[in-house]
């Protein structure tokens, strides 16, 4: 199936077809790995919307990437309840293994690291979500080995 | 539909009544009290309540409210700012918090002067800032097409513009980016917002966030001149103020006329302006000397060279009308040819049936309809621009909106109207009639002519003597009046026969070597006189700007003399004569600034519609139309180049999926042995067996066309 | 008072994913029962049990199934809508239940859609939660394949990363396909929800809750908890500095002093309690001496604060209270939906003044400018994120002043880099077209 063919799909399966913005938009970036204008264009022309309309609804939103991510994405929850228990250390530590900033994508464009706000799993921080796969507790001493397995992946 | 019961509403201790559900800003105005509004504004739609400027006291409510969100109940007790502290430090609350971002740069912002955010600080606003730290900070100021700027940092980011794009003009170009704070005003990947209505944002803004590029920096509130005209650029009539500064017109604003405009214009009656000051603007008579060289020559040397022509053709003359002249100019060309010449021969603008004056209505009839039916082959937006939005809204507001009366539906509807865009238009008195629409309240027929006083011209032309002989054989003079006429092939073709050819015209490029004489036109920004429009409105032009000559009446009138026609130069008097023939009686006076629509008329025959003439052929029938974005005028104003429709072809679903191509794929459209290569439009409102081709780029296509890929 | 598993129950024992061990434990039974009866006998099950919104505002559920008009009155469709966006900070127990108890939720989603005879039902989860929604859909095909469903469609739709869907009607919009920004308000859901029709929003937990209400008959349930106004238990979610962080449900009315010593196991490393966040982040701040305070509403408000979301978050000594203002405050400016004024541009102010007062280089007088700034927010907004990042604030500099006084009168941090948030982080900060607080030097 086209993307634009899956995209109908789904839309089929709400009483309005723009409900699929988000499904849509997802789905796109899936196989585009970001929201470039060539996949705003299609998501719009597969819901009969604009593009511009679909880059004002996805740039309102954290998960869509309006700018091209490293293959892996790396995201650690800075919000309080991790934060009071290190979360900031063990962003340091993979801004240290990864060598990149917060928000920066590797050199060789596997990795981009990004600070999430809270990503509910309080109880248990740091959170970490690993191509949104939640890692819970981390601790900085774990970092390498997670960054390690990532290069293998 | 009935009108809501009164109730009384207690704003600041006074008592007012208003109809129930009039909204509350309405309601305390009424009463006369300003709840100071940012992003309220009803035209846009329902209201968001998303700036709080508007925030008051409600009893029985807890916290203060938006009052622009809510309406009028019988005993509802308010407290604007004026007597609650509550309201006034929520007020003043808001006030600071769009101030702690927006830049102080009144001093060389275009708004200055007229904006409401300098008026309310003024009023209300601290007299210091709390905000101490750098403001947001972006680029500015972009453009986001050429003929708009978008400064940032001035943003109050209250939606009007996005809910513009979004609501009204349903363009779907203008949005909003990102969240919070770091929300802006964009378009698509920065690309131009192109749409037809686009320059409405600067209006709506109520900051200096977006401004015309054509207007920045060129006046200040105080050196201006706003004067109260028309529209002159098609046949919906906007009222407009042209704004003058040093004698010249430096922006159109919208003067909203609610049964017409609402208060909306296109961007080409807008920007087209500039046209007036084109560089190959005429100010003096040209003669011919050579093939294509001219002299300029002396008005006392043109009128005696006219004369010479006039006399010369012994009354083989043929005039073509532009149906840009008002009906005042356009009658006393008329008068001078038919009483002094006997001359009657015209080329007559599209004509509008006269009987549709039994199916009269104001345009805003359309937002309130169950059923439009749109007939005609161009697109709405192309020739009445305005009407497109009528339509948007009668979708809005629940109306179906079909291609064709036939059905039950239709017949049965209360409130149906039928609009003809397009040539073919004398089909509709009796389709109208057929479906009673003159005893349908709230039900109306609209043709859209292609030209801005089409009416107006025939009704002057009519008014000035009887029916036309044949054509003259051979043409001893053509005159060809005004630049639509003089941009029209077939005038040119014309023109090819003629013995000489007078040309009154704006602009001198398109008249180089055909044309034996030039007149310098005026532009109906420079004009004194009248304009009928679509509807059959008779509306008022006033000069905003003085022309680089005389205008057509006060030469004309000097002409009659020499042909012993009684012409007054003044428009007033002109126009009493016509009225007397034309318009029972009325008064120049009353055509006024608010012009209100004559009632409907008796219906009387209906001419019977002529079998349809389809012109047999091969192929898909082709429609070339005349874009909105095209013109003498438009040409002339580089800004609204942008606009200009590409090298397109729009062709029906149906055809689309049978010959393969999908929107955006170069097509080749060939026939007569002609081939043009053309980007392919997929069009919901176009019916199968047909193709859409904008003239300028229709070339020498036939009727019929073949289209591959 | 002891934990008490009614929504969780059974899921220590058995892998309640799966739909056989769910009906093991009784499960869909609640449902057979509730579509034996009238829908309006249902809805009156709710109001006797005082179930109350968990989503944060603690509005009874009963009361708005109530205010859904008749399908003879309004000829639209009606819709439930589930809320499952969780995202306040400190929150995660939606998470837990559908993760844990899926068919709990469908059960409730089913029961709820008979009460107000809807035949459509949207669960809208929040974009990151992958694993739940995996669980949640997997749940759904088995339920759907079972028959279960009876005409009524269930879409599970996914949210994108915005902590303002879950304000209810910011979730709507999301959920017609547009930026998540809420609508004001009247008209309520109720009236005018999802595509302009009657809409019933409760959230995960609510929702899970209601097989246990229809089960027991809503008298029974209303004696559990602390009744009259806190019936029935409610999943806790524990974190921050405290021994055994997690989700437990416990009866309302137990006391936050038990949750953090007792079932939380205290505060690790033998550190002092500091304060405690007893509702997730938007609620007013507690310290030390008031956590004898019972969680259940009445109690709390009493108090000044809320139990909000559930979410508790315990403060240890080493947290720097102007830090952690900075960082609350930080979050609701990057979830701020820039619709209107106060919130979009009082959120960044604030941020920019705490962002001073910890640096040392604020002056007393702009101490007042922040709680002055939380006041022109607070009630002004047009929906309560605005209120839930100035109430909090609020509340740390009046508990606390003396802390951010130090910070003014010494030129800094008094904790000198040792704190806990010292140099979070945050997402704001991360992104270029976020021009967010520069400060000058
Ligand atoms: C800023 C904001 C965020 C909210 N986030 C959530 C949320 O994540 N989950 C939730 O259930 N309710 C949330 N709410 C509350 C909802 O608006 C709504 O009250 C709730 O979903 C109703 O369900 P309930 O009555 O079952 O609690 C939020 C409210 C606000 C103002
Ligand atoms: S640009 Fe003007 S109209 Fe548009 S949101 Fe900003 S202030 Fe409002
Ligand atoms: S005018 Fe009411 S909120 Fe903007």
């Amino acid at each position: 199936m086209t993307l634009a063919e899956q995209i109908r799909e789904i839309a089929a399966g709400y009483p309005q077809s723009r409900s699929a913005v988000l499904p849509a938009l997802r789905l796109a970036q899936e196989q585009h790995g970001w929201l470039s204008p060539d996949a705003l264009r299609e998501v719009a022309d597969a819901l009969d919307l604009t593009p511009a309309y679909c880059q004002s609804v996805a740039s309102f939103y954290d998960m869509f990437h309006m700018k091209p991510v490293g293959r892996h994405l790396v995201e650690v929850c800075t919000n309080i309840s991790c934060a009071l228990v290190g979360a900031q250390q063990v962003l340091e530590a993979f801004e240290s293994e990864l060598g990149v900033k917060t928000g920066e994508t590797t050199a060789d464009g596997e990795v981009t690291l990004r600070a999430l706000e809270c990503a509910g799993g309080c109880g248990w921080g740091t959170v970490v979500a690993i191509d949104h796969r939640y890692r819970e507790p981390v601790r900085a001493e774990d970092v390498p080995t997670i960054v390690s397995e990532l290069h293998d992946a | 539909m009935s009108t809501p019961e009164p109730v009384t509403v207690t704003i600041d201790g006074r008592d007012v009544q208003v109809p129930k559900g009039t909204g509350l800003v309405e309601t305390a105005l009424a009463a006369g009290i300003e709840i100071p509004v940012f992003c309220y504004e009803p035209r846009l739609g329902p209201a968001i309540g998303a700036c709080r400027m508007c925030l008051v006291e409600v009893e029985g409510m807890p916290k203060v409210q938006a009052a622009c969100v809510l309406s009028a109940q019988d005993g509802m007790v308010v407290s604007t700012a004026q007597s609650s502290s509550e309201a006034a430090e929520a007020q003043n609350a808001t006030l600071e918090f769009i101030l702690v971002n927006h830049p102080l740069d009144c001093p060389v912002c275009d708004k200055g002067g007229e904006c409401p955010l300098q008026d309310l600080t003024f009023r209300w606003g601290p007299g210091a800032s709390r905000m101490e730290f750098p403001k947001r900070t972006f680029e500015k100021p972009i453009p986001i097409s050429p003929t708009i700027a978008l400064d940032r940092e001035r943003c109050i980011l209250c939606y009007r513009c996005t809910r513009f794009s979004e609501a009204v003009a349903e363009d779907g170009q203008l949005i909003a980016e990102n969240r919070g704070a770091a929300s802006v005003i964009a378009t698509f990947q920065d690309e131009p917002y192109r749409a037809p209505f686009s320059g409405n944002i600067i209006e709506l803004c109520p900051v200096g966030a977006l401004t015309s590029t054509q207007y920045r920096f060129e006046a200040r509130p105080w050196e201006i001149q706003n004067v109260p005209t028309v529209c002159g650029m098609c046949p919906v009539g906007c009222n407009i103020h042209a704004t003058t500064r040093e004698g010249k017109v430096k922006r159109i604003l919208s003067r909203n006329h609610p049964e017409i405009d609402q208060g909306w214009l296109c961007d080409k009656g807008r920007f087209a302006y500039a046209h007036v000051r084109a560089r190959d603007r005429i100010a003096d008579p040209l003669k011919r000397i050579g093939p294509r060289r001219y002299e300029d020559v002396s008005w006392d040397d043109a009128l005696d060279e006219v004369e010479r022509m006039l006399r010369n053709a012994g009354g083989r003359i043929v005039t073509a009308l532009s149906g840009s002249e008002t009906v005042e100019s356009a009658y006393a060309l008329a008068k001078l040819l038919r009483q002094g010449l006997g001359a009657h021969s015209a080329v007559l603008p599209e004509e509008v049936e006269p009987a549709l004056d039994a199916f009269r209505a104001p345009l805003a009839t359309i937002g309130d309809a169950e059923i439009v039916v749109v007939l005609g082959d161009e697109p709405v937006v192309e020739r009445a621009p305005i009407v497109d939005l009528w339509i948007r809204a009668a979708r809005r507001n629940g109306a179906q909106v079909l291609a064709s009366a036939d059905g039950e539906r239709v017949r049965s509807s209360e409130r149906v109207v039928l609009i003809w865009s397009g040539p073919g238009g004398e089909a509709l008195p009796a389709l109208a009639a057929g479906l009673g629409i003159a005893d349908k309240p709230g039900s109306a027929a609209f043709h859209l002519p292609q030209t801005a006083n089409g009416r107006g011209v025939a009704d002057a032309w009519a008014a000035a003597g009887d029916a036309d002989p044949e054509n003259p054989e051979p043409i001893g003079l053509l005159i060809v009046s005004g630049d639509e006429a003089v941009a029209n092939p077939a005038v040119r073709a014309m023109a090819e026969q003629a013995e000489s050819v007078l040309a009154i015209s704006m602009f001198r490029t398109p008249l180089i070597g055909w044309t034996d004489l030039v007149l310098p036109g005026t532009s109906y920004l420079e004009r004194d006189g009248t304009y009928v429009n679509l509807e059959g409105r008779l509306q008022r032009l006033r000069r905003a700007v003085i022309p680089p000559g005389p205008d057509e009446l006060a030469w004309l009138a000097k002409l009659a003399e020499r042909f012993d026609v009684e012409l007054s130069p003044y428009p007033s008097q002109v126009f009493a004569e016509i009225s007397a023939i034309a318009y029972g009686g009325l008064d120049y006076g009353l055509v006024g600034e608010h012009a209100s629509l004559p009632p409907p008329v008796e219906v009387g025959d209906v001419p019977k519609p002529k079998a349809a003439e389809t012109a047999p052929g091969q192929g898909l029938r082709l429609i070339p139309y005349r874009p909105l974005f095209s013109g003498p005028a438009v040409e002339r104003v580089p800004q609204l180049h942008f606009q200009r429709p590409g090298p397109e072809v729009e062709l029906s679903p149906d055809d689309a999926q049978r010959l393969g191509v999908s929107s955006g794929q170069q097509v080749h459209v060939r026939s007569n042995g002609t081939s043009v290569e053309l980007r392919a439009r997929v069009s919901r409102d176009l019916a199968p067996g047909a193709v859409r081709v904008p003239a300028p780029h229709a070339a020498d296509l036939g009727t019929h066309v073949e289209v591959s890929t | 008072m002891p934990e008490l598993a009614l929504v969780l129950e059974g899921a220590d024992d058995r892998d309640l994913t799966k739909l056989g061990e769910y009906r093991g434990v009784g499960g869909y039974r609640a449902l057979d029962k509730a579509r034996g009866m009238e829908p309006e006998a249902v809805v009156e099950e709710l109001l006797t049990s005082n179930l109350r919104g968990r989503g944060g505002a603690f509005f009874p559920m009963g009361r708005k199934a109530s205010f859904i008009p008749k399908p003879e009155d309004v000829p639209k469709p009606r819709y439930v809508v589930v809320n499952a966006d969780e995202s306040e900070p400190g929150t995660f127990k939606d998470r837990e239940i559908m993760f844990r108890v899926p068919h709990r939720l469908i059960e409730g989603c089913l029961i709820t859609a008979h009460s107000i005879r809807s035949q459509n039902v949207f669960i809208y989860i929040r974009g990151e939660y992958l694993a739940e929604f995996e669980v949640v859909r997997a749940a759904l095909d088995e339920a759907r394949d079972e028959g279960l469903f009876a005409g009524v469609t269930v879409v599970l739709h996914r949210g994108a990363g915005a902590y303002i869907c879950g304000e209810e009607s910011a979730l709507l919009e999301s959920l017609e396909g547009k930026r998540g920004q809420p609508r004001s308000r009247p008209p309520y859901p109720a009236v005018s929800g999802l595509y302009a029709a009657p809409t019933l929003i409760n959230n995960v937990e609510t929702v899970s809750t209601v097989p246990k209400v229809i089960e027991l008959g809503g008298a029974e349930y209303a004696k559990i908890g602390a009744p009259p106004n806190s019936t029935g238990t409610r999943l806790f979610s524990l974190s921050g500095n405290v021994a055994r962080g997690g989700n437990y449900e416990l009866e309302l009315g137990t006391s936050l002093n038990d949750l953090i010593f007792e079932i939380g196991g205290g505060i690790p490393e033998g550190r002092k309690l500091k304060a405690v966040i007893p509702g997730g982040s938007s609620v007013p701040v507690l310290t030390a001496d008031e956590v004898d305070t019972p969680l259940e509403h009445d109690a709390m408000t009493e108090r000044g604060s809320m139990l909000g979301s559930g979410a508790v978050i315990v403060i240890d000594d080493r947290c720097c209270m102007v830090q952690l203002g900075l960082r609350v405050a930080q979050f609701y400016m990057h979830e701020s939906c820039g619709k209107c004024t106060p919130c979009r541009e009082g959120t960044r102010w604030m941020v920019q003044l705490l962002h001073k007062i910890e640096d040392g280089r604020a002056e007393h007088e702009e101490l007042d400018l922040l709680l002055s700034v939380c006041d022109r927010i607070l009630g002004k907004c047009l929906c309560p994120l605005g209120d839930a990042a100035a109430m909090p604030i609020a509340s740390y500099v009046s508990k606390f002043r003396d802390e951010f006084r130090v910070h003014i009168d010494g030129g800094g941090c008094p904790f000198g880099g040792e704190a806990s948030l010292e140099g979070v982080m945050a997402p704001v900060d991360q992104h270029t077209h976020h021009p967010v607080a520069e400060v000058p030097a």
